[in-house]
């Protein structure tokens, strides 16, 4: 088997921490209070997936880069202390209130600045916006294959392999880099970083680009750029269900109940 | 009276799925006379079912009370990895 | 060559000082925290005591990590059915400064934000595993197997102190060096703690320790309520020997006893619990042997400098002050080019109120855990008071006479008693 030295990129986003927005034990209300942000969970594994290529294909180079604000290098830092070797934050007044035409954009803009790459990563979908569009956004925009949904993925004889879960089943596909792989959440499990690594990071730092460094022009990024305007917001009402106990020796009367009320039935006629 | 499993379900955790960072050896459990990590342990970690000491680590708040708690050497204590475990939000 | 002049292991207020000394003298520092962001692991009832804060961050008072500066400071014992509690406000809580309330997440990553402004290294999210030894001396600590290296150490990880266990510079703590605390935060609006604690402004705030002589089972227990901005902190510290004495009492339970006795529930009446949290608190003063070695120095909880016993609470504030001896004793023995062997660090803290205070209460601890405190004086007092309040149809006896013969009743505990105050009379 013949190794490669792939060049790879990762886009993570920074999220706000999901697993604060908790439930209220008393009033059962969502309670969101101050949530901390987060590399978002899918990128992690993302990276996790991008480093275990690197594991096994020597002289590996991954860059991982983010549009987002100023206080997103944390993350970049973080991804780099497990082994990344290059971090680029994308930032720009511009681009806010982009919505994932021009983060997909504005990321596309930014791997054809860096130039060179065999694959790219992505997460499946951030949990606080959770549309999924921005991964197969950036293969669009770059006009190169791409397989979603993967748990899994390896290069052999400069192919790049990956398993997508499906419905049905596993799907492992075969595709010529360069080539896009979006990221499952949970699909492995992201190392620690050590301490070693993390000083190494923080001296190394991250780089900085805005719009200036990516050749795309002010009306095409953030709001401006934005073909999606969202005109209102509701949050569901749930509707209030009647409810009814039955016990253990009340069988019959349960089975009676649902039949009455059409939601059991039986087949054959 | 807030049942603990309902405080607890307030907490953030960041959970390490490769790494238990503590265990009890269950032969020292069977034998034990007095169970004092169920009462001692804030988080209900240590519970007994069917007379049986079970543990889960994924509750645990890393205090470190059960590693003095358990006089019989059956607690291996050891600090929650990078960064994983309980996340409070006002501590 | 050490990669760090000082490795600072923990980001609490012990360790973040220490940083923060450091780092504004130019001093080479890496301060490690195990939680990300730091603070996200530390739990304290909440008042930081003193000014100690304001040598390392002059202007800290003004920064809004604090919650509610104390105007009102309570001492209380509650029995079954009484309270009986000194409510101390003063003017002077101007002149003299009291303490302010803090979150210790919040305000444990606004310090460590300090340090790096201040030009250390923070790394967060990293569990340092053992101080690194070459030929009896510390030369930089290990994680994963690695070693960095640095001409000193500061340790200072809090009372769970598994890096000194690890590295046999501590003994495990024995039932009576800890206690556990459990805590709840308790949301409820600004103004209704305002109004409710009868404080003079929303910036003003109500801090009261509680001796828990009613609990189940008999647990010995001191509890504390303290008011935030926009919630309250109660919780409970229980004695770890006495829980075991006990041993069919749940810790998690305790503060639930707490908030429902009858003159605290109507305090916290409508909140809603936001968080629940644990952790250790060590007691009965210095729990190492030595608080200095070659290479390293102990500072905070790790050293045991810590006041609690049931009735006070105090941690933060010698946690700040011994990381500050500790960054200067480095600084002293770097510019005199001497070893890093820090008796200097035991000399500063000797001269400070750190170590007196833990000398001066050195055995105290055995009176405020004491059945006297938690149950036989609270019972004698209730018994006065309601003597003293109560129509029960008799002529109205002398005060010394009430409180006597109230005493009397409580006959079987009376040596103890005596005992107890002789103790307490001796160290005070
Ligand atoms: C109808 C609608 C209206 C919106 N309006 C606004 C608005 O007005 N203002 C506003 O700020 N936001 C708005 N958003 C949110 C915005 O579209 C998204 O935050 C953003 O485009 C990223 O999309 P996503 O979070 O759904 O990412 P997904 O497509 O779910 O993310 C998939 C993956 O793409 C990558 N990725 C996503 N974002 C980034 C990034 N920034 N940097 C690097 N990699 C990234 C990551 O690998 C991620 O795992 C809106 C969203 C919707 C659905
Ligand atoms: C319930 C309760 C109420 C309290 N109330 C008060 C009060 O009102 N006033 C008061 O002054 N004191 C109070 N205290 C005491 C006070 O919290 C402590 O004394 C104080 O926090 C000690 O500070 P420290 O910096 O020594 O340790 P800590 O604050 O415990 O900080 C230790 C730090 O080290 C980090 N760490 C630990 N191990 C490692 C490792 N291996 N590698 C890297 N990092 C590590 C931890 O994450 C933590 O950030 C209370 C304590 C409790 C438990
Ligand atoms: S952990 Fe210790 S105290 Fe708990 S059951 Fe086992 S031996 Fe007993
Ligand atoms: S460390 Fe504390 S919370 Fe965790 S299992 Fe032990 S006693 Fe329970």
């Amino acid at each position: 088997m013949i190794k490669m030295a792939l060049e790879i990129i990762v886009m993570i986003k920074q999220v706000p921490d999901s697993s604060e927005v908790v439930i209220d034990p008393v009033t059962f209300t969502l309670n969101r209070g101050a949530a901390r942000n987060v590399i978002n969970p899918a990128d992690e594994n993302a990276v996790e997936q991008a480093l275990k290529i690197k594991d096994a294909n020597n002289d590996t180079h991954i860059t991982v880069i983010t549009m987002g604000p100023p206080f997103a290098e944390s993350a970049l830092l973080d991804c780099m202390a497990k082994g990344v070797d290059r971090g680029i934050l994308v930032t720009d007044r511009a681009f806010a209130g982009a919505d994932t035409y021009p983060t997909g954009l504005t990321l596309a803009a930014t791997i054809t600045k860096i130039g060179k790459f065999d694959i790219i990563f992505a997460g499946e979908e951030s949990t606080d916006s959770s549309t999924g569009h921005v991964g197969p956004g950036v293969a669009e925009f770059l006009g190169i294959e791409q397989a979603s949904y993967t748990s899994n993925s390896w290069v052999e004889d400069g192919k790049v392999f990956a398993e997508r879960q499906l419905e049905d089943g596993v799907e492992t596909v075969k595709m010529e880099p360069p080539c896009l792989i979006t990221v499952l959440t949970n699909s492995n499990i992201p190392r620690n970083a050590t301490l070693r690594m993390k000083i190494d990071a923080m001296k190394r730092g991250i780089e900085t680009w805005t719009l200036a460094d990516i050749n795309l022009k002010p009306e095409w990024v953030g709001l401006k750029g934005s073909p999606t305007i969202v005109k209102s917001m509701k949050s569901i009402q749930e509707k209030k269900r009647a409810g009814k106990k039955f016990t253990p020796d009340q069988m019959d009367e349960f089975v009676d109940e649902l039949i009455s009320k059409g939601i059991l039935k039986f087949g054959g006629d | 009276m807030i049942k603990i499993e309902d405080r607890l379900s307030l907490l953030n955790y960041k959970i390490d799925k490769s790494y238990e960072h503590i265990t009890i050896n269950p032969s020292i459990c069977e034998t034990c006379p007095d169970h004092f990590c169920t009462f001692a342990c804030p988080a209900k970690c240590y519970t007994l079912i069917d007379e049986k000491l079970n543990f889960k680590y994924e509750d645990c708040v890393e205090c470190g009370t059960c590693d003095t708690a358990c006089s019989h050497g059956s607690v291996a204590w050891t600090n929650t990895k990078g960064g994983h475990g309980v996340k409070y939000k006002f501590g | 060559m050490s990669e760090f002049d000082v490795i600072v292991v923990g980001a609490g207020p012990a360790g973040a000082s220490a940083a923060i000394r450091l780092a504004s003298n130019k001093v080479n520092v890496l301060l490690v925290d195990r939680a990300d962001p730091p603070g996200s692991k530390n739990v304290s009832g909440g008042v930081l005591w003193g000014d100690s804060l304001s040598q390392v961050i002059p202007d800290w008072e003004k920064s809004n990590m604090l919650e509610r500066y104390v105007e009102a400071k309570g001492v209380t014992f509650l029995t079954k059915d009484s309270k009986i509690s000194i409510d101390f406000r003063s003017k002077k809580f101007g002149e003299y400064k009291s303490g302010y309330t803090v979150l210790r997440t919040k305000f444990d990553a606004w310090l460590a934000k300090k340090a790096k402004d201040a030009g250390a290294m923070v790394v967060s999210g990293v569990t340092v595993d053992k101080l690194a030894m070459k030929d009896g001396k510390v030369i930089g600590v290990e994680q994963s197997g690695e070693t960095i290296t640095s001409d000193s150490v500061i340790l200072a990880e809090g009372a769970n102190s598994r890096v000194a266990y690890d590295s046999g510079i501590k003994k495990k703590p024995e039932d009576q060096k800890i206690a556990l605390g459990v805590k709840e935060v308790i949301k409820l609006p600004e103004k209704t703690i305002t109004e409710r604690f009868g404080l003079t402004s929303p910036k003003m705030g109500f801090a009261s320790e509680y001796v828990l002589g009613f609990l189940d089972g008999g647990v010995k227990a001191g509890g504390f309520l303290y008011t935030n901005r926009e919630s309250i902190s109660i919780g409970a510290v229980i004695s770890m020997g006495d829980l075991r004495k006990n041993n069919q009492t749940y810790s998690f339970n305790v503060i639930e006893q707490f908030k429902d006795h009858p003159f605290i529930a109507p305090l916290i009446q409508d909140g809603r619990v936001e968080e629940y949290s644990a952790h250790l608190v060590p007691e009965g003063g210095m729990s190492v042997d030595s608080v200095y070695g070659n290479g390293y120095m102990i500072a905070g909880d790790t050293a045991g400098l810590t006041f609690s016993n049931g009735l006070v609470l105090q941690g933060m504030n010698y946690a700040v002050v011994s990381g500050i001896l500790a960054a200067d004793s480095f600084m002293e023995r770097k510019s005199k080019g001497g070893d890093m062997n820090f008796e200097n660090y035991q000399k500063n803290l000797e001269n400070t109120f750190v170590l007196r205070d833990m000398n001066n209460f050195r055995g105290l601890d055995q009176v405020t855990w004491s059945e006297s405190i938690h149950s036989t004086i609270p019972a004698i007092a209730e018994d006065a008071m309601l003597n003293i309040f109560s129509e029960n149809g008799n002529p109205k006896k002398h005060l010394s006479q009430i409180v006597i013969s109230s005493a009397l009743k409580q006959k079987d505990k009376r040596k103890d008693l005596a005992v107890d105050l002789y103790r307490m009379l001796r160290r005070m």
